[in-house]
């Protein structure tokens, strides 16, 4: 390769790789999303439960628990089974225990659980979701 | 009248696709995508024919590609000691990611059950690619950070780039023909009056969601296999190897290993539409 091409060649790339900074910079950028809080408000027995979007809400003897409906394998929204108290991904069929301990399937790791705290007048509970 | 040929369909296809896809995008809104898609599909008038033909000649035109690809590999044999013939073959040749993708991103973005756990997995396979993964995402998907703006805007980048590909190639080298164009325009136009495009519930599925049909061997391999391995390596052999076909002095092995995946794949497929949970 001719020196002429050879510099060409490398400012083109030099250009390219200018342009394409700002360019990966904005598509880079994250919007802050603040953690948000999920308002339950209704009372909760134990032994009864609350499916959310994001979450299910029990009530058990040692107070209410809130467990994740996302998957641990592929992000996928699980559904909670009643009659076998359990969780299970429609995806791929990954199951977990009502408490989010990881059961079976390609999961491997248990769900995530949220923080819960009963409302100061008793009649219900909110759900910390993280950022 | 001579039958249209593979391309022909395909690109009559792909016209189609774009014009209903720009029709849809009227009506169509990011911030509620499954109240605008059922809207779309059963209030407004004529939704539900606009969206069918989207949905059908954007199938259309990802099957016909593909046979396409296939029936000018005879020509490519003939040809393939020009250097500009193999960058050509090389280029055009990522028409064919762009447009699953773009049938992928159209999945996703009716947002029904199977768009939502769709949109999911793939954005958790992109993030498994170890150090690009993050970047990859933040392009193409993050659909659990920015909701569906970025796959729309995807969606549409996909679609024109096929098209401007498409028409880089084969200005000057073929003419599309009239009659082909408006026989396979009447074929599609027919059908779509009859079948609908198919849209489902978002909590419909308790214990089974079958993905795109196109994705149902990569839904069975993520059931035993790495995500990465799975989703991003296996799917990338077939699309590597008819990238880098005519820089192959023997072929031969290219061939069989082409072969070899797509019965391996179509096999796989089978045992993911037979699964009932």
């Amino acid at each position: 390769m001719k020196r002429r091409n050879l510099l060409k060649n490398a400012l083109l790339w030099l250009l390219g790789a200018l342009v394409s900074w700002p360019l990966f910079a904005f598509i880079h950028k994250k919007r802050y999303r603040p953690p948000r809080e999920i308002r339950i408000s209704r009372k909760i027995r134990p032994g009864e439960f609350v499916v959310e979007p994001e979450f299910v809400l029990f009530q058990t003897e040692s107070g209410p628990m809130a467990v994740s409906r996302t998957c641990t394998h592929l992000g996928c929204r699980i559904n909670y089974l009643e009659e076998k108290k359990m969780f299970l991904c429609p995806c791929h069929q990954s199951r977990f225990a009502h408490t989010g301990r990881y059961i079976s399937g390609p999961a491997k790791k248990d769900l995530a659980r949220f923080e819960v705290t009963p409302m100061e007048d008793g009649q219900g509970f909110t759900v910390y979701l993280p950022a | 009248m001579k039958a249209p040929s593979y391309g022909q369909i395909s690109a009559a296809c792909l016209l189609l696709s774009l014009f209903t896809g720009f029709v849809v995008a009227y009506q169509y809104e990011v911030a509620a995508p499954f109240v605008s898609t059922t809207a779309i599909e059963a209030v407004l008038p004529f939704g539900w024919f606009w969206r069918s033909l989207h949905f059908w000649t954007s199938q259309g035109f990802v099957i016909m590609l593909c046979l396409h690809c296939f029936d000018t590999w005879k020509g490519l044999e003939s040809e393939n000691r020009r250097r500009t013939v193999r960058i050509h073959w090389t280029v055009i040749s990522a028409v064919i990611p762009l447009a699953i993708l773009a049938l992928f991103s159209g999945y996703v973005l009716r947002y029904d059950g199977t768009g939502q756990a769709a949109g999911a997995i793939a954005e958790h396979l992109l993030l498994d690619v170890p150090w690009i993964g993050n970047g990859l995402n933040r392009f193409f998907m993050a659909v659990s950070t920015e909701g569906l703006n970025r796959l729309y805007a995807v969606h549409i980048l996909a679609g024109c780039l096929c098209w401007l590909l498409g028409t880089w190639y084969h200005t000057r080298t073929v003419r599309m023909g009239y009659e082909a164009f408006v026989a396979s325009s009447l074929a599609f136009l027919v059908f779509c009056m009859f079948v609908r495009a198919p849209i489902d519930l978002p909590q419909g599925h308790l214990h089974l969601i079958q993905g795109p049909w196109f994705f149902l061997g990569i839904q069975e391999l993520l059931r035993h296999f790495d995500p990465l391995a799975a989703g991003i390596v296996f799917p990338l052999i077939p699309i590597f190897t008819v990238a880098v076909l005519p820089w192959l002095r023997k072929r031969q092995a290219a061939y069989l290993l082409l072969l070899v995946w797509t019965f391996a794949y179509a096999g796989i497929t089978l045992v993911g539409i037979l699964r009932t949970g």
